[in-house]
């Protein structure tokens, strides 16, 4: 499956503006992600990380260029079918977890089930599925706030996959964590790409957690400056 | 769609200004539910006269009881005519009224005009469900009277064995209480005819006769003859429309009630809204997420908007709620066409069900819509970095 391009951007800007001014935030990026990658993005603040992601996930939208994912070409869609789009494709992983304070453990992964056609029970099933692939069984009535960090990073990876998209975006997942605990959702995140062949668009400040990924990138001032394979970057660390 | 147990469970952990909200719109409401519960009892008590074969006989040119009569010997011939109803123990429906307003004095001290009724035995019949309901009925030509169940709370001396006192010459034992089924006999004392005669020295005029026909030809003949007969030349009424021209008051008071709790609606609107504006800004993250996962502008809509509904329905159910122990409650007006007193009872009817529906809906909606449309146009992207 590995080399099939399964997110392809050509010539892609992306403009903010702010009164009378434009922004450029990212600058005629060309990106290719095989399908089964697990990318991690890098860079300084600002440099349009998160901007770059939103624009993969389908929720903000090129000002010129093409976003393929999946063969789909974004800009082509209407809102209401990149929403549509967004549920059946993307699972999104944040760095504050983003849970729904008032829903529990299982309801918040059951959340984006409710937008499917699936059965009660079905639903039940998967949620179940996804929160013992998190390894969070037994903890379904739980509601966040009883929660550890960690175990509500879980809960929203487990939300991720519970409809089985086809990518995984995460910003910053551990940014808010522990080391410890940061080292337990990325081997989470590793075995997702490993097991079940999720394609993963990390965006990270910690080069330690870019090393579980199998591509870096770093952007700066909205531009790719370097596409370094795994090997390279670490034979080339260890040789400094 | 978002499930219902988001709206509900946000609405509990911020139980203190749920609970404000909730207590302002109930409040709001439950005073307009007063206020058309008492228009609706007014109302009530001016149309419920009983039956449509129903007529009260004036003198022609008299809009009303109290303003003149005719002499008793017409309401004699009156009382002779076929075609009168008979109740169950043969005695024809048809009775001489002679009525006095004289001056009363409340519990509280102040005055007012009450309705004094001489009445005939068929009088009772004449009413929809006239009951004593406390002590006796008076007897003939002893100086005794009954007096409305709500009147007599209110009037000094017009609890049973006490004395209704307007002068020397008129004077009333009160010996029992009567209701009548909510119709205008309630705001009224009650004495034999031949007793207010004789007080107010009046015998030989009667202020009106009221007549049941036993079908509906007798009533148009009855009526026919009544007003067209030479022997008569007087207005033979239907009760109902006789009540209807007093209805003026209510006329009035649902105006102002209804001008009042727009005026209310729009106050509970704001509140609800401000309540709702402090939700979305609270949640701006979640509904981010929401949108991000894959929920449309439309099923946030619906949240919020729902959200508003709910928080105004428990105001409202609240509001309704309240209004279960007024159903004692009684208040007094003036009959704006002879002053006298008119007591009201409030009455839980379709006026009052409908007013608090339509309030709760227009405090929920209107007071949801910008909320929830503030939520519906939040950018995703920013609604995400915000923390
Ligand atoms: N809605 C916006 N309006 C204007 N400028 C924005 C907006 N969002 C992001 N930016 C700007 O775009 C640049 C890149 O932002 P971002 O993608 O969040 O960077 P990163 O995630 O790498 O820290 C920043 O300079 C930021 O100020
Ligand atoms: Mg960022």
């Amino acid at each position: 499956m590995q080399g099939i391009p399964s997110i392809q951007l050509r010539g892609v800007d992306k403009d903010y503006r702010r009164d009378e001014f434009t922004i450029p935030v990212l600058v005629g990026l060309d990106l290719t992600v095989p399908e089964g990658e697990f990318l991690a993005l890098m860079g300084p603040s600002g440099s349009g990380k998160t901007t770059l992601l939103n624009l993969i996930a389908g929720l903000d939208r090129a000002t010129s260029g093409e976003v393929l994912v999946h063969g789909q070409d974004l800009g082509l869609l209407s809102e209401s079918e990149i929403t549509r789009w967004r549920a059946d494709n993307v699972g999104f992983i944040f760095q504050t977890y983003n849970l729904i304070p008032v829903l529990t453990a299982f309801e918040n992964v059951e959340l984006p089930l409710l937008l499917t056609k699936l059965s009660k029970r079905t639903r039940r099933q998967n949620v179940a599925t996804a929160l013992k692939i998190v390894g969070l069984e037994g903890r379904e009535h739980h509601y966040p706030r009883q929660l550890s960090g960690g175990q509500e990073q879980r809960v929203a990876i487990a939300r991720a996959i519970v409809t089985d998209p086809y990518l995984l975006v995460a910003d910053e997942p551990t940014g808010d964590l522990d080391r410890g605990t940061a080292t337990e959702i990325l081997e989470l995140l590793e075995q997702l790409n490993r097991e079940f062949q999720k394609t993963i668009v990390m965006v990270t400040h910690d080069p330690l957690a870019a090393e579980r990924a199998s591509r870096i990138l770093h952007l700066d001032k909205g531009r790719l400056v370097d596409d370094i394979l795994q090997g390279a970057r670490v034979s080339a660390a260890s040789a400094s | 769609m978002i499930p219902l147990k988001y709206n509900v469970r946000n609405l509990r952990v911020r139980w203190k200004t749920t609970l404000m909200t909730v207590l302002g719109t109930g409040l709001v409401v439950w005073s307009s539910c007063i206020l058309f519960g008492l228009v609706e009892g007014l109302e009530h008590s001016l149309k419920v006269s009983g039956d449509p074969l129903d007529l009260i006989i004036l003198r022609k040119g008299s809009s009303s009881e109290t303003t003149g009569g005719f002499i008793t010997a017409t309401a004699d011939e009156i009382l002779n005519l076929s075609g009168i109803a008979r109740d169950a123990s043969g005695q024809a429906l048809a009775a001489k009224e002679l009525l006095n307003i004289p001056i009363a004095t409340r519990t509280d001290g102040s005055t007012t005009n009450i309705i004094i009724r001489g009445v005939q035995p068929a009088s009772r019949g004449l009413r929809p469900d006239f009951k004593i309901v406390a002590g006796r009925d008076f007897e003939l030509g002893k100086g005794e009277c009954i007096v409305s169940r709500s009147l007599s709370r209110r009037f000094r001396g017009a609890e049973i064995g006490g004395l209704l006192y307007f002068g020397e010459k008129e004077q009333y034992r009160v010996v029992g209480l009567f209701t009548a089924g909510g119709s205008a006999a309630e705001s009224e004392v009650w004495c034999d005819l031949k007793d207010l005669e004789h007080n107010t020295g009046r015998d030989g005029s009667v202020s009106c006769v009221q007549l049941r026909a036993a079908s509906s030809p007798d009533y148009n003949r009855l009526q026919q003859t009544l007003n067209d007969d030479p022997r008569f030349k007087l207005a033979a009424i239907p009760e109902s429309v006789y009540f209807e021209s007093q209805s003026r008051s209510s006329l009035f008071l649902k105006a102002a009630g209804t001008m009042i709790a727009i005026l209310l609606t729009l106050g509970a609107m704001f509140s609800a809204a401000n309540t709702m504006f402090a939700a979305v800004s609270a949640r701006t993250r979640e509904i981010g997420t929401m949108r991000a996962i894959g929920f449309s502008q439309f099923d946030i809509l619906i949240s919020f908007m729902g959200e508003s509904l709910i928080l105004c329905l428990m105001g409202g159910a609240l509001g309704l709620l309240a209004t279960i122990p007024l159903n004692a409650l009684t208040y007094e007006t003036s009959n704006l066409s002879n002053f006298a007193s008119v007591s009201v009872s409030f009455r839980f009817g379709p006026l009052v069900a409908g007013v608090a529906i339509a309030m709760t809906l227009a405090m929920g909606l209107f007071g949801g819509m910008f909320p929830a449309l503030r939520a519906v146009r939040l950018d995703v992207i920013s609604a995400l970095r915000e923390l």
